[in-house]
């Protein structure tokens, strides 16, 4: 049946209970696991294209390979926004659900002072974004990814790209609290896939699915 | 005559499986007595304790043989009970070729032996062995090859000679096997767990490394475990400083399959609660192999006979199984190990006939027996009755890491033994342990403790490289650390030991493979000199031991035959894998990506049929596409065509990167326009169509095909970053940022303007080839399209994903009077096939340049460049190549197969059908082909050679478009 007003939908099926949150169809689920897997598509997410090493890159003060927290004046009030940098010219900006208007207002007003081409897109609903928590989530994800995930060469604020599960996903280590946590995201239509393929290889470690919390941001 | 009371007693049969041969609680032994199990053997049930081996659960209850040989069926028992043994290859369950002297009894295992007929103590292919003449190594070379008619029956016969166990098709217990892989990324890795490989892991993590430390069977400790009281003290000792000191992840029941480059190190892991077998994959910064000496069997008359066994058998029997593996033993002692079995059979009460000491001359020439050792003749003529003989006569370095990793190993006369070239080695490759040389315990531990710590400083050398390259490090990880000076460690010295391969009698050199000594100099004598020709010849060490126990025996007897040493003879080389592996294993678990429109669970939960198209799952239809096609045609339909491409191209360069890639131009597209366009590679051959709008002065929309998205993007990104840096484009892609719906037939209008609020969507606002943004069913930043694949008034809406859904049930409420249905990519292949739209890699292939795709018109020559030129410019001048046509049967009922060739009066191929649907619009056939040119014309008749052999008659259509072939129906 229709519904009357719209709704917006993750391509990740929500584990009961759902519930509505910031226009968004999400789980209400609580876990306690000490490991765990949560859909986090509705964060706004907007892309940013620019020269690696231009004026836009100095503005955003977040250098390929890394991910840093800021507090940007949205709208006329500070949000805090996760800006992360998976490949060289390329930036995702993460952001409260339903704040990406604001935050492409911020970046296209950011690219009007840049000397050189600045391209912004929305790509909230062109990304599935999920987080992965656990001492154990670098196991986890080991078993899907080849990288190598040890604190030498991945420590908190590590922004990168790889193969999980054979889809293209960028991986950010955003530990939560000291307890280890990765953000991931990839192409919406592998983002059921992709969900499905960390619970099955999780299964022996004891994963769980969490739901979407109302005051869940990227912070 | 000697009386033999022993011998001439009752013979010890089994009649009721009890433990019989079990001895009293041993020092070192690793059952449970406390837990008692059964499990079936053949068919009748045996006891077992916790900690049973498969073997050492039947030896205790006296059972003598567990399989038959490969080729000659010969009764096979016990020679080394360890995870190498080759006599023990048994059927648990479904699972075939399971080494039985290694697999722990688990309660009602259900174990058959393999490969016997009609039963293990009755074997009819026994018979082979009475024309062993007939049958020597490489008998199949020169046989079963005429006459030609009877290869069937050969096969047939061979069938039934083929070694090994039966695969199942379904798990007794239903539950398939379970696999998976891992990737891993340790410091150090040391393979072996031996005291050797324990000392290095516990240096190499104590100098900081996270250590990975994999040993074979299922315990650590080596040759420890069937030691003495010291051997057992230290063993406690050396376990626990493994499981207390951090960073070490310990590996048993598991095995280093291979070393490839820059330490890319594979390892199956077993023993794992809920997984089966798992792939460790791991890249190593310094790999250490421990993995010891491996006893070697002695070469003579009798060898295989059940009740022969090494001297490390024996040992593990009596010390780690409390098996008492004979009653009455002669020894043949090359070295202490021997001299040790000999006392611990002494200790056990096995009556210890004679030790025939083979450094000072002593020798076996041959054994009597058939189910069992009956007598041994010595050296010195004497025949003596026993029912165990246990060899103790050299060492095999287990180089086999090593030589995947360049080494070359050199045979060392004094020792008997190959070792490896430590100087060849890689920096990231070490050894320590028996590999390298032998010493007390002490010694043994220093060096490996020693090359455990060095391993670490290398380790932390390449980690401060990587570190300091990688993108992902802070500022304060950039430093690439202090060097630290290298460790050297110890010389071990290398003990003398006797050269003992084969005795003075012809014996069996590969228990697996039935390969004799003797087939070994049949070998040489056919002109396969060396050790690599008479291997392969003979396939000695070629079977599941893979020559770590047949290996240096073989190369010494090919030796022998040509003359010259062992060490001008070489060894053969080792590869991956070390140990068999399953393809369970290899494959691990299932990972194919699927992607899914957000409106796909809608279709399953409406009856449509699934098409898997690429990584997409999509609607075929919903249960009759050719109604849903003629509701488009009369009414209106929606379509989800979400898996359409979609690239954002913005930059003041986007019209000079369209002109490159399209063939037609694009400099003077207005801001709200569409434009179709068609991509050629640069060999001419069509690669992509689709149509791109222009949403402001410097942003466009471009959709591709479904398949070519991928592929597309890549070819832009690649112009761009190769040939044209120097434009100013930003491509992203924006597939799946949209939910794209096709809503399509004379009432779409109708029902879009239900929907759509805020846009005047009349002809004359938004005409045909016109893109506009706006909001439908309330969700703003929606793209829509005038364009059209079906040949009907149609609307193309491009809605942010998350609605998706919401906007797809809206249209269907919103139409329900107008009678709007879903179609599927069926009835949207009929529909635009009346059109006579191609689609390309269906009525095009990988040699169809654009003129030859019906773009005539399309292609624009006088562009400064695009993609493809030369060739393009050619084809339009030579005006050759195949054509599209549209083709009607003349029998309209006939939907000839898309692939049906056609061809000429002459009866020559002159092209193919592409595409042929029944037109349910026009109630015959329509088709597409590629047709020679001469035969193009609209018009011309051709034939249709179908797929049963007979033909139809055909005609070539004046358009493509065989409904409204003047489009007006779509730019209404």
């Amino acid at each position: 049946m229709a519904e009357t007003s719209a709704v917006a939908r993750s391509p990740i099926a929500p584990a009961p209970p759902e519930v509505v949150v910031d226009g968004w169809v999400v789980s209400a689920r609580r876990s306690a696991a000490a490991l765990t897997l949560t859909d986090l598509t509705p964060l706004a997410k907007v892309s940013v294209k620019a020269s690696w090493d231009g004026s836009m890159a100095e503005l955003l003060g977040v250098r390929f390979g890394r991910a840093a927290r800021l507090s940007w004046d949205l709208a006329g009030s500070p949000a805090d926004v996760l800006v992360t940098a998976t490949g060289p010219g390329e930036w995702l900006v993460l952001a409260e659900p339903g704040r990406q208007g604001a935050v492409v207002s911020w970046l296209d007003g950011s690219a009007a002072r840049a000397d050189e081409l600045v391209t912004v897109v929305d790509l909230t609903h062109g990304r599935a974004l999920m987080r992965l928590a656990g001492t154990s989530s670098a196991g986890l994800l080991n078993k899907e990814c080849s990288l190598d995930l040890t604190d030498t060469v991945c420590p908190n604020g590590s922004a990168l790209r790889s193969a999980v599960s054979g889809v293209a996903t960028d991986i950010v280590r955003d530990d939560r609290d000291g307890v280890p946590s990765y953000l991931l995201n990839c192409e919406r239509s592998s983002g059921q896939y992709l969900f499905d393929s960390l619970l099955d290889a999780g299964h022996e470690l004891g994963v769980d699915i969490d739901g979407f919390a109302p005051q869940e941001t990227h912070s | 005559m000697t009386s033999r009371p022993w011998r001439d007693a009752k013979p010890r049969r089994v009649v009721a499986p009890t433990m019989s041969m079990r001895l009293g609680p041993q020092a070192g032994e690793v059952i449970d007595r406390a837990a008692s199990i059964t499990f079936e053997w053949n068919g009748r049930t045996y006891p077992a304790h916790r900690g049973d081996t498969i073997a050492s659960a039947l030896a205790a209850c006296g059972v003598d043989v567990f399989s038959r040989s490969f080729k000659y069926h010969r009764p096979r028992g016990l020679l080394t009970a360890s995870h190498l043994d080759p006599g023990c290859m048994v059927q648990v369950g479904d699972e075939p070729n399971v080494r039985g002297a290694h697999r722990l009894v688990e309660a009602d295992m259900q174990v058959r032996s393999q490969d016997t007929w009609p039963s293990l103590s009755f074997d009819v292919k026994a018979a082979n062995e009475l024309v062993r003449r007939a049958l020597p190594a490489g008998f199949y070379y020169k046989t079963f090859m005429s006459p030609g008619w009877l290869w069937p029956t050969y096969e047939r016969v061979l069938e039934r000679f083929a070694h090994g166990g039966v695969v199942g098709t379904q798990a007794p217990d239903g539950r398939p096997g379970r696999y998976d892989k891992r990737h891993a990324h340790p410091d150090v890795l040391v393979a072996g767990g031996g005291p050797a490989g324990m000392a290095a892991a516990v240096a190499a993590a104590r100098a900081g490394s996270s250590v990975m430390l994999v040993e074979e069977e299922q315990q650590l400790g080596g040759h420890l475990r069937w030691g003495d009281d010291a051997d057992l003290s230290a063993l406690r000792e050396m376990r626990a400083l493994v499981e207390t000191t951090p960073g070490i992840e310990v590996l048993t029941d598991s095995v280093v399959l291979g070393r490839y480059d820059s330490n890319w190190v594979s390892v199956l892991q077993r023993g794992l609660p809920e997984i089966d077998e798992r792939l460790v994959k791991a890249r190593v910064k310094t790999l250490v192999v421990a993995a010891g000496l491996i006893e070697r069997p002695y070469v003579f008359a009798g060898n295989d006979v059940p009740g022969v066994m090494l001297s490390t058998a024996v040992r593990r029997l009596v010390n780690l199984y409390a098996v008492k593996p004979g009653e009455r033993a002669v020894v043949l002692a090359a070295n202490a190990a021997g001299d040790a079995a000999a006392a611990d059979l002494e200790r056990v009460g096995v009556d210890v006939v004679r030790v025939e000491d083979a450094r000072t001359g002593g020798d076996v020439v041959a054994v009597r027996g058939r189910g069992r050792v009956r007598s041994v003749q010595t050296a010195d003529g004497q025949s003596i009755d026993c029912d165990l003989v246990v060899t103790a006569t050299g060492w095999t370095a287990a180089v086999s890491l090593l030589t995947m990793a360049g080494d070359v190993p050199r045979y060392e006369p004094s020792a008997a033994r190959f070792m490896p070239d430590l100087a060849r080695l890689s920096v990231d490759v070490m050894a320590t342990g028996g590999i390298v040389g032998d010493g007390t315990l002490e010694e043994l531990v220093a060096h490996a403790d020693a090359t455990g710590r060095e391993a670490a400083r290398r380790a932390a050398a390449v980690a401060a490289t990587r570190r300091s390259a990688s993108p992902t490090a802070t500022v304060e990880d950039a430093g690439s650390g202090d060097a630290m000076p290298a460790i050297v460690p110890p010389t071990l010295p290398v003990n003398p030991h006797p050269e003992l391969f084969r005795g003075r009698t012809h014996g069996i050199v590969d228990f697996s493979e039935d390969v004799s000594s003797k087939d070994l100099f049949s070998a040489v004598a056919e002109g396969y000199r060396s050790a690599e020709l008479a291997k392969r010849y003979t396939t000695a060490t070629m079977g599941p031991a893979q020559g770590k126990l047949e290996t240096v025996n073989a190369v010494a007897v090919v030796a022998e035959a040509t003359g010259q040493t062992i060490a001008e003879t070489g060894t053969t080389t080792w590869r991956p894998p070390y140990a068999p592996v399953t393809l369970g294993a290899l494959a691990g678990r299932e990972r194919e990506p699927i992607r899914r429109s957000p409106m796909q669970a809608w279709h399953e939960s409406h009856g449509s049929t699934t098409l898997v198209a690429g990584a997409w799952v999509r609607p075929d239809h919903y249960g009759d596409p050719a109604a849903e096609a003629t509701a488009v045609r009369e009414g209106v339909g929606i379509i989800d065509v979400t898996p359409i491409g979609k690239l954002d191209l913005r930059g003041p360069d986007v019209a000079r990167l369209l002109n490159l890639v399209y063939v037609n131009k694009w400099s003077k597209l207005e801001v709200g326009r569409v434009r179709y366009g068609v991509m050629c590679g640069e060999d001419g051959v069509v690669i992509d169509d689709g149509v791109t709008g222009r949403l402001g002065d410097e942003h466009y929309l471009m959709s591709t095909t479904s398949s070519g998205a991928a592929a597309i993007w890549a070819w832009l990104e690649s112009w761009l970053q190769t040939d044209h840096p120097q434009w100013q484009v930003h491509v992203t892609p924006v597939t799946t940022s949209y939910a794209s719906i096709n809503v399509a037939g004379p009432d779409s209008r109708e029902l879009l303007g239900r929907v759509v609020d805020d846009l005047d969507i009349g002809p004359e606002a938004f005409p045909y080839m016109h893109v506009r943004t706006g909001r439908v069913a309330g969700v703003e930043g929606c793209v829509l399209w005038r364009i059209g694949f079906t040949g009907e008034l149609s609307f193309e809406l491009h809605v942010p994903a998350g609605y998706g859904l919401h906007v797809w049930e809206a249209l269907l409420e919103a139409g329900r009077d107008l009678g709007v249905r879903p179609f599927g990519i069926e009835a949207q292949r009929i529909l635009r096939l009346e059109k006579g739209h191609f689609i390309i890699g269906q009525d095009t292939d990988g040699l169809t340049r654009a003129y030859s795709a019906g773009l005539d018109g399309l292609v624009k020559l006088d562009k400064d460049d695009v993609a493809g030129m030369p060739e393009l410019r050619w084809q339009h001048d030579q005006r050759d190549g195949p054509r599209l046509v549209g083709l009607r049967t003349a029998d309209g009922s006939l939907v000839p197969v898309e692939g049906s060739q056609l061809v000429d009066r002459d009866g020559r191929i002159c092209g193919r059908v592409t595409s042929s649907r029944l037109s349910p619009s026009l109630g015959r056939s329509v088709c597409l082909g590629q047709l020679d040119a001469e035969h193009a014309q609209p018009g011309t008749q051709v034939t249709v050679r179908l797929i049963d052999g007979t033909t139809a008659a055909a005609v070539v259509t004046e358009h493509l478009a065989q409904v409204d072939p003047e489009g007006s129906r779509l730019r209404g």
